[in-house]
Parts: structure tokens; sequence; C-alpha cells
């Protein structure tokens, strides 16, 4: 839900007007890297529905972190939609999109007519259980976006509860597609991720006298997330990780409390996970930037300490993407000073 | 009018010092309150040490109540003031830096010196404000003084919202394209005075101070224009320099002011009548008024934005569109349009 | 030659261009939805196109193309683009200036107000915020008409107090958004860009169908308030049924711009362009209403290919009328002033 919050303040903020991409018209051959097994086909979607097909399906359209999910396990998809340009969509960064047709690159807005001429035999996004859609065909889409969703069935891991859950659910998918999941590279990413998370575990747990918050500085507002709706949040607070809620969450819009700029020193963590999904890997910089600009910014001494990590809000959907960022944010627990939000 | 405004001096110099003090208690009430609770005495405290002294309450009453206030006073004088100069020059009482388009094209030239110029400082776009309240300003009166009647109230208007219209599909056109900037750019979508802090304040505030200064001056000029072009010159006024020389004032003003805070409309257009109805046509009782009356307004506006919405807050240009256009309203429908 | 016979020749000479202009439009607007269902990222030959809107060949994909992404678009711009242009051509008749166009006053204004608050407030499908767009419109419109009226309404105080009724409503448009949670604004947002093909079909059908009724309906009104002011003795003992006439094309033209914004949200300048447009190209026989919203069905079409055909970027198709038509604006401005008709 998180991701496209605060991409959704932004439209809403901005009256920022959709870009879409139109590019040429050169047709995508079907390009499914794996050997696709023939014959029936099903998968039982993140609404809990099962989706059977008499053929399994091999030119597929999916959203962006679907298909760097799917691409993880060596399946391609003919067409990828964004929610925002493929420049700074950290789900599509580094991905060889050659030969991939992009149908979107804004929230909203889908080119159908491109997606139908790809003839895809199946559409794939997360689902997402609060707003009971998939990824671009939710509530204030344009009408002709939602029509997507008519060419070909549309399957999707849930966004929900964890991010594991989330990978998990892509494998099967993928493996349904006829992926070799038990390939030597795919299985390391996992083996490796599997390696990663006790680690994270061993040393989160061990960490009790750190208080972590997970916050979106934007602008002259902090937004301080509500882990409940963010799944890699509740992840890191299953593996011991003592990350605290907001005590009053924006009535209206669960998801954060808001903080005025004046307020911004209402909590005082000893570690900040900074939202840092529009420039990732930066957060350092990110955070010397807005105490520049913010004044009241390095009232929280977490932050004028730099004791902040990088928050993957909402774009992990891949075990190596996911074992990059815990490695991450486990050093940067194992190294935390547990007194500095004293 | 000399003995009349002489004999009415005293009071209007009394009631002057009575809205100046106004200013400061709406700038004290700006000062003490907002979405965190700040004791009197440690507001107080900061204020007349100037030191933070490490405390929040201190930094935020001081790094961002003070320059909010103080943006507020100089915006809200230089809007003030330049409706009134330009009422005055062009002898139009529907005249006003928003309804002219001056403010949509500062905001135009503020946001494609952002996205194309990669100018990222106040200090840069302030000029580039006052370069496109300059264009807007040429092309509207140019507009609106064609014909034999010169630019009539409504002509002006017209040609204002012509204008406007332009730059602001423009400018929505840019943001589409410009995706990537957007952050910046939209601060001038709407005029707010959230979020400014001390560099904007010192970028603009010497264009602001001097802009205000000259506009002071202007008031014998103004009174001279008044009687008409052939009067004027009788006293000894070079007519077309001295239209120039006040739209350069009008220019630096609401140019300034709007690459501060984004197109504030109708404060122009309000103050100056008020100020007129209270004053008289004396130009050099309607500009201090007009001086005094605009900080009121926009600081009355912020503070009421910012208490109505808590814990967000209603920018001020919204909430001077809302109350100003009534007000634009019932200048076309009750005022005497062919008199100033 | 008799003045009779002179007088006769003007007339038919007037009425074969007229008929030759509004054919030429048709042919245009036709053309221009021929060509929207032509062009797209997908290439479609003629032939597939016909066969699929007449549904003699069955192709599924060509069909889904066609049948539902194509033709949707271009009945919406269509539709959309003559109730704008009959819209505003009423009101600039009728209050006789060219200003006078319900884009540039008040009354889209008031449609999104109403929609918005809809959609922000209650959370209204999109049919309610059909109909609440029609109920702000139908406000803005009796708002501006009471505030402006005085003994009569004046051309130019009309224009300016609706320019400030406008401006209130967006003030609120403003102040509703701040209030909006995200996920509301962004939907609202969306629906204040206005672009035609966004509305679903129930929608496109309730305007496809009113426009067939509201048109001929709006030309038959304008053809007795014609003859009603025409006949100046009998006129006179009329007035009573003047004004009915005239309230009548003033209902019909604030129906037809707030069905056209409940589908498309509001779109700039169309309304005020079309009728000056279609009066230009029918010379000295001006006024038809449905000329105007011919042009305005072809202003439309073809603002919309640019939009998303021409331009390197989509642009929402509002944008686009919006650059065409200030510079169209300002142009009327200087010409009438110089023309020293100006207010």
């Amino acid at each position: 839900m998180t991701s496209r919050i605060r991409s959704a303040a932004l439209v809403a903020a901005s009256l920022a007007l959709p870009l879409s991409a139109c590019g040429g018209s050169s047709e995508a051959e079907p390009a499914s890297g794996a050997d696709a097994p023939s014959g029936p086909w099903s998968f039982t979607d993140g609404s809990g529905e099962e989706v059977t097909l008499d053929e399994t399906p091999t030119r597929i359209i999916a959203h962006a972190g679907a298909a760097r999910a799917l691409m993880s396990f060596g399946i391609e998809p003919v067409a990828i939609y964004a929610d925002e340009s493929v420049d700074s969509d950290p789900n599509l960064r580094d991905l060889d999109l050659d030969g991939i047709e992009i149908i979107g690159e804004e929230w909203g807005k889908i080119d159908v007519e491109k997606a139908a001429s790809l003839r895809p035999d199946l559409i794939v996004a997360d689902w997402w259980p609060a707003e009971e859609a998939h990824s671009g065909v939710e509530n204030g889409v344009e009408a002709t976006s939602k029509k997507i969703a008519e060419l070909a069935p549309m399957v999707g891991a849930t966004q929900g509860e964890s991010i594991l859950a989330l990978a998990e659910g892509y494998e099967d998918l993928a493996k349904s597609l006829g992926a070799d999941v038990d390939d030597a590279e795919i299985a390391a990413d996992k083996e490796r991720f599997e390696e990663v998370r006790a680690e994270f575990e061993e040393v989160a747990t061990s960490r009790d006298d750190l208080s972590v918050y997970a916050m979106s500085p934007y602008e002259d507002k902090v937004y301080v997330a509500n882990p409940e709706f963010a799944p890699e949040l509740l992840d890191f607070i299953a593996w011991g990780l003592d990350l605290k809620a907001p005590e009053t969450p924006d009535p209206d819009f669960p998801y954060w409390e808001t903080l005025s700029m004046e307020n911004a020193d209402k909590y005082q963590p000893d570690l900040i996970l900074w939202d840092d999904r529009d420039d990732l890997d930066n957060v350092a910089e990110l955070n010397a930037d807005y105490g520049e600009q913010q004044p009241t910014w390095f009232s929280i001494k977490a932050a004028e300490a730099g004791a902040v990590a990088s928050w993957p809000a909402f774009w992990l959907h891949t075990y190596g993407d996911y074992a990059d960022q815990l490695e991450q944010l486990t050093e940067a627990i194992r190294d935390a000073d547990g007194t500095v939000g004293d | 009018m000399g003995t009349e405004s002489r004999r009415r001096a005293p009071l209007l110099a009394a009631g002057l010092v009575a809205l100046l003090a106004l200013v400061v208690a709406l700038a004290f009430v700006s000062l003490t309150q907002g979405s965190r609770d700040i004791a009197f005495a440690d507001a107080m405290r900061a204020l007349l040490t100037l030191q933070a002294g490490d405390t929040m309450d201190g930094t935020v009453t001081l790094e961002l109540r003070v320059p909010r206030t103080i943006l507020g006073i100089l915006v809200g004088a230089a809007l003030g003031l330049a409706g009134a100069v330009l009422q005055g020059v062009t002898r139009n009482p529907l005249a006003d830096p928003g309804i002219m388009g001056i403010n949509a094209g500062a905001a135009l030239f503020v946001v494609v010196a952002i996205a194309w110029l990669g100018i990222t400082h106040v200090q840069g776009y302030v000029w580039f404000g006052m370069a496109g309240a300059l264009v807007a300003t040429v092309i509207v009166y140019t507009i609106a003084s064609m014909g034999r009647e010169g630019a009539t109230p409504v002509k002006l208007a017209l040609a204002g919202v012509a204008v406007t219209a332009g730059f602001a599909s423009v400018t929505s056109a840019v943001m589409v394209t410009r995706t990537d900037v957007l952050d910046q750019i939209r601060f001038w979508q709407v005029g707010s005075l959230a979020g400014r802090y001390e560099p904007v304040v010192l970028g603009v505030a010497p264009f602001l101070l001097l802009g205000t200064v000259a506009a002071l001056a202007c008031g014998r000029t103004l009174n001279g224009l008044a009687l008409g072009e052939d009067t004027a010159r009788g006293l000894g006024i070079d007519v077309r320099r001295a239209r120039w020389a006040t739209f350069a004032v009008v220019t630096v003003l609401a140019g300034a002011a709007t690459a501060a805070c984004g197109p504030i409309v109708f404060v122009g257009l309000v103050i100056p009548h008020v100020a007129r109805f209270v004053c008289g046509p004396d130009y050099r009782w309607i500009l201090p008024y007009s001086l005094a009356l605009g900080p009121v307004v926009l600081l009355l506006a912020d503070v009421v934005g910012r208490l109505v919405a808590r814990p967000g807050e209603v920018q001020v240009g919204v909430l001077l569109c809302v109350l100003g256009a009534p007000a634009f309203i019932a200048v076309v429908r009750w005022g005497r349009l062919a008199e100033l | 030659m008799t003045t009779l016979d002179q007088l006769r020749d003007v007339r038919r000479s007037r009425r074969v261009r007229a008929t030759a202009v509004t054919l030429s439009l048709t042919g245009l607007a036709l053309g221009l939805f021929v060509v929207t269902l032509l062009v797209g990222s997908f290439r479609l030959s003629l032939g597939e196109v016909f066969g699929s809107v007449t549904h003699l060949v069955d192709d599924p994909a060509v069909d889904f193309i066609v049948r539902d992404l194509r033709l949707p678009v271009a009945v919406s711009a269509l539709c959309v683009g003559a109730a704008l242009g009959a819209s505003g051509t009423i009101f600039q008749q009728l209050l006789r200036n060219p200003l006078a166009s319900p884009d540039f006053v008040g009354v889209s204004a008031g449609a999104s107000v109403a929609a918005v608050a809809g959609i922000v407030l209650w959370g209204t499908t999109s049919l309610v915020t059909c109909f609440l767009a029609l109920g702000g419109a139908i406000v803005g419109s009796l708002l501006m008409y009471v505030l402006a009226w005085r003994d009569g309404i004046s051309g130019y105080r009309f224009i300016l107090i609706g320019i400030g009724v406008a401006a209130t409503f967006e003030g609120i448009t403003g102040y509703l958004l701040t209030r909006a949670t995200v996920f509301d604004a962004r939907e609202a947002i969306h629906w204040l860009t206005g672009t035609v093909g966004r509305a679903d079909d129930a929608q496109q059908y309730a305007l496809a169908a009113s426009l067939v009724v509201l048109l001929p309906l709006a030309v038959l009104l304008q053809r007795q308030l014609r003859l009603l002011e025409l006949g100046d003795d009998t006129a006179r003992g009329l007035g009573g049924r003047t004004e009915l006439a005239k309230v009548g094309l003033i209902s019909l033209a604030v129906l037809l711009i707030a069905l056209a914004t409940a589908v498309a949200g509001p779109i700039a300048f169309v309304a005020l362009v079309a009728g000056p447009l279609a009066q230009r190209l029918l010379g000295p026989a001006a006024g038809g209403i449905l000329p105007a919203a011919l042009v305005g069905a072809a202003l439309l079409l073809g603002a919309d290919l640019v939009a998303t055909q021409l331009l390197p970027v989509a642009l929402p198709t509002g944008v686009v009328t919006g650059a065409l038509g200030a510079p169209y604006l300002v142009w009327l401005l200087a010409t009438a002033n110089r023309e020293g008709q100006g207010g």
C-alpha cells in the first residue's frame, strides 16, 4: 500500500498529468526465457481465486514489480507497465529491458491498445487486499486502463503481510510458468536470502536496546510509517526488530502519522529507516540535504547523528533484492548506537 | 483636495499607526500559533534573545515561524502596494497583479527556470520571476490599450484572464513533461507561505524592500496621473516615463513575491479598494495604507489557514481565492468601474 | 433586378454557403472520427476497422481494439466536442458576446467543484459524479445570473462576474483537494485534467443519447426565437414567449456543457472557440448551432489526435486545447479592442 501512497501524494499535490509510453510499435516476440510446459495451467491468485487455462501462458504482460520478480526466475514478459518513468522505477533498475515493450510509465495510464496488439495470455500484477484490485486496475485509473483486464486473466501474489510471502508467491507463479526454480543461480539467491535473514534475526533480536522508526520525510512533512500496513516492516518486526508504530496514525489514512516540521521531534528513535524509493542507496546524502533544507529535521537526534538506514519501501519483490537490503540493514542495526535517541 | 486631506491627516495618521499595530499583533499571533504548542515564555525568550538555545521550541520559533511571518509581512505589503500602484497608473479599479496575469507570468518563468535551466536557488529564479512579471505586464497592457478608449477596466481584466489562461496552460504542460523536477516546481502552483525558510526570505527580501520603498515614493506621481494625462503633464510629470517607472516597481514587487510564494491573487485587488474607501483619493495615503493592510490580510489568511484544517493547512493562495473572488464580483457589480 | 429579387438572391447564396459549410464540416468531423479509429499503436487497415464497426467481420483482437478501445474515445470526443460547441455558441449568441462561453465563465467550474466534492467527500461512483457535475453547472449558472442581473444582463458584467464565480469555485476545489485523502485526491486530480476516453460506457451512452435529443431541440428553439425576434411588432406582444424561449435555450446549453464536463472533465476553450470559428466559415449566414457543434466535434477530435498521437509525450486533451485556445483568445481581444468593440 505504502508505495502508492506517496507517489499518489505527489500526483495529488502536483496535478501531475500522465505521461504515457508512445514509443515505436516494434512487435516483441514471445520472449519467455524458460521452456514453457504445455498443457493445462492453473494458479491461485492473491485474491484466492484459482485461474485455469488450457495452455501454459507464454505471452505475459507484467506490472513493474511483478516483472522484476518473474525476470529473477528467468521468465521474461512481453510488456511491462510501470507507475512511473522506467528510469526512476526501482523495480526496473539494472534489468535488461531489450525487446520488452513499455506500455505505461504513469500511474493510471496503460496503453491497452499496444497491450492488445501483443496478444497477451496472462497479466501479472500484485494483488492489493485493501483495494481488492490488482496493480493497474484499481479505483481511480482511467477507464481505458482497466480494460487491460479484459485481454487475459490477471494474477499476482498478494501485497499484504510479508514481502517473503510475496517473493514466495512469485516463485510459485514462476514455477507454474515453467521456470526452473532449482536452477543453480536462482537457488543461490534464495539460499543467500535465507542466510542473510537468519543473520538479521540474530542481530535484530540481540539489539533490544534499539528503538527504530520508519519515516518518509518529504517536503515540509515527516510521514511516520505505521508498520501494520507495510509488509517489509512487518517482516522486520517478525524477525525481532523493535520497530515502533506511531501513536496516532492519521484518522482518515492510517498508513502514516503525518508530523508537521514543528513537531518533527515527536519521536526520538535510535535508528531511522528512511523511505528512499525515489533515490536508492543514498540515504546519508538525503538525510544531510533534508537537514539543510528543513531547520528542525536534526531535532531528531538520530537524524543529526546520521543514524539512518535505507528502508526499501514497497518495491521489493525478489529474494535477491531482499537479501541485499537486509544485509545493509543488518549492518546498520549492528552499528547503531542504542543511546542516540535517549 | 489639499485642505480636506490636510484636515483629515491627523486622523489618517492615527489610523495608520493603529493598522501597523494590528500588523504587529498579527505577526505575534503568527509567531506563537502553530501545530506545536509552545509556552508563551519560551517563545518570548527565543524571540528576545534571538537564540534558539538548543531547544526545539526555540528552533521552531526562530527558524520556522519567524521566516514565515516575515515573508507574510513582506509579500502582503508588496502585493497590496503593487495593486495600489497598478490601479493608480492604469486608473483602473480592476487592476491587480493576479487578475492581470502578472503572477501567472512570473510563475511560468520560474517554472521554466527550474525545469530547463537547472536553477534551484531562489536567488537565481527571483530574476526570472521578475522577468515573467514584466513580460506579462507588457503583453496585457498592450492588448488592453489597443483601440481608441485605451485600457478600460473591462479590457484590462479580460486581457489579463486570457493571458493567465495561456501562461497557466503552458505551465501545466511543463509540469506534465518534467515530472522529474515536479517536486520543486509544484511550489508555484498555489500560493503558500508554508515551507519557506531563511534562504527564501533572504533571497527575495532585498527586492521586496527596494520595491516597497520605490512604491511609497510614487504617491505624488500617481496623484498627478489620476487627474488625467494633460493635467499631469501640466504639473510637470513626464507621463510616459512615470508610467514605465511605476510598471517597473510593480514588476519587482509582484515578480519577487511570486518567486517566493507562488501566485497569490486578489490581495492586490481588494486592499487598495479598502484603502481608498478609508482615505479617499490621495495616493500619498492610499499607498501606506495598502502597505499596512496587505500584511494584515495575508497574515490573517495564513493563520486561519493553519487553524481550520489541522493537522494539515489550507494554503493562503487557496483561501484568498475563495475570499477574494467574491470581493472581485462585488467590485464588478456594485463598484463604479468608470471612476478612478 | 428588383430589390426583392436581389434579396432573394442574397438569401439563396447564403443558404447555399451555409449548406456547403455544414456539409464539409460534417465531412471533416466524420473524417477525423475515422482517423481516430484508424491510428494508434496498432496499425489497422480501413477495411478491418470498417468490418469491425459494422460487425461484418469478427476478429477478436481487432474487435477489442476498435470496439472497446478506439470507438469509445472517438464517440466521446465527437459527442463532448459537439456538446461544447453547441453550448458555447448558444451562450455567446444570447449574451451577444464572443467571450460569454460557459467554460470561460463559471459553468464548467461549477460542474468541477461539485464533481470533486462528490469524489472527495462522499466517494461517489462515476454516474453519481456525473449528476453532481450537472447540479454544479446549474447552480453555477443560476448564481451568475442572479449576481449579474441588474435591469437585464449586460454582456461584460456577466463575463467579469462569471470569471469571479469561476475563481471562487476553483478556490473551493483547491480547498477540497487539500482536505482529501491522497487516494481520493488522486482520483479527483485525474478527473480535473480533462481527457476524452476516460469515461465509462454508461456515461458515454448518457451523453450520446442526450445529444440526440437536446441538439435538435436547441436548433428548433433557436429557429423559433429568431422568428419571434424578427417579427418586431408581434414579438413585442409576445415578449413573454421570447424570454421563455431564451430561458429554454440557456437551459439546454447548461445541460449540454454539464454533460460534456461530466464525461470528459473540464476541457478548456473548445466552447469558446467553436462558435466564432463556425461564424467565420459561414460568413453572413452565421449563427447556426449545428455548424458550431460540428466545429466543436472536429476541434476536440483533432486536439485528441494531437494530444495522443503527434506529441512526443502524451498530454491530456485539456492541455492541448488550452495551449491552442489561449492565443486565440488573446487575438480575439486584440482585434475586438482595435476595432473599438472592447468593453
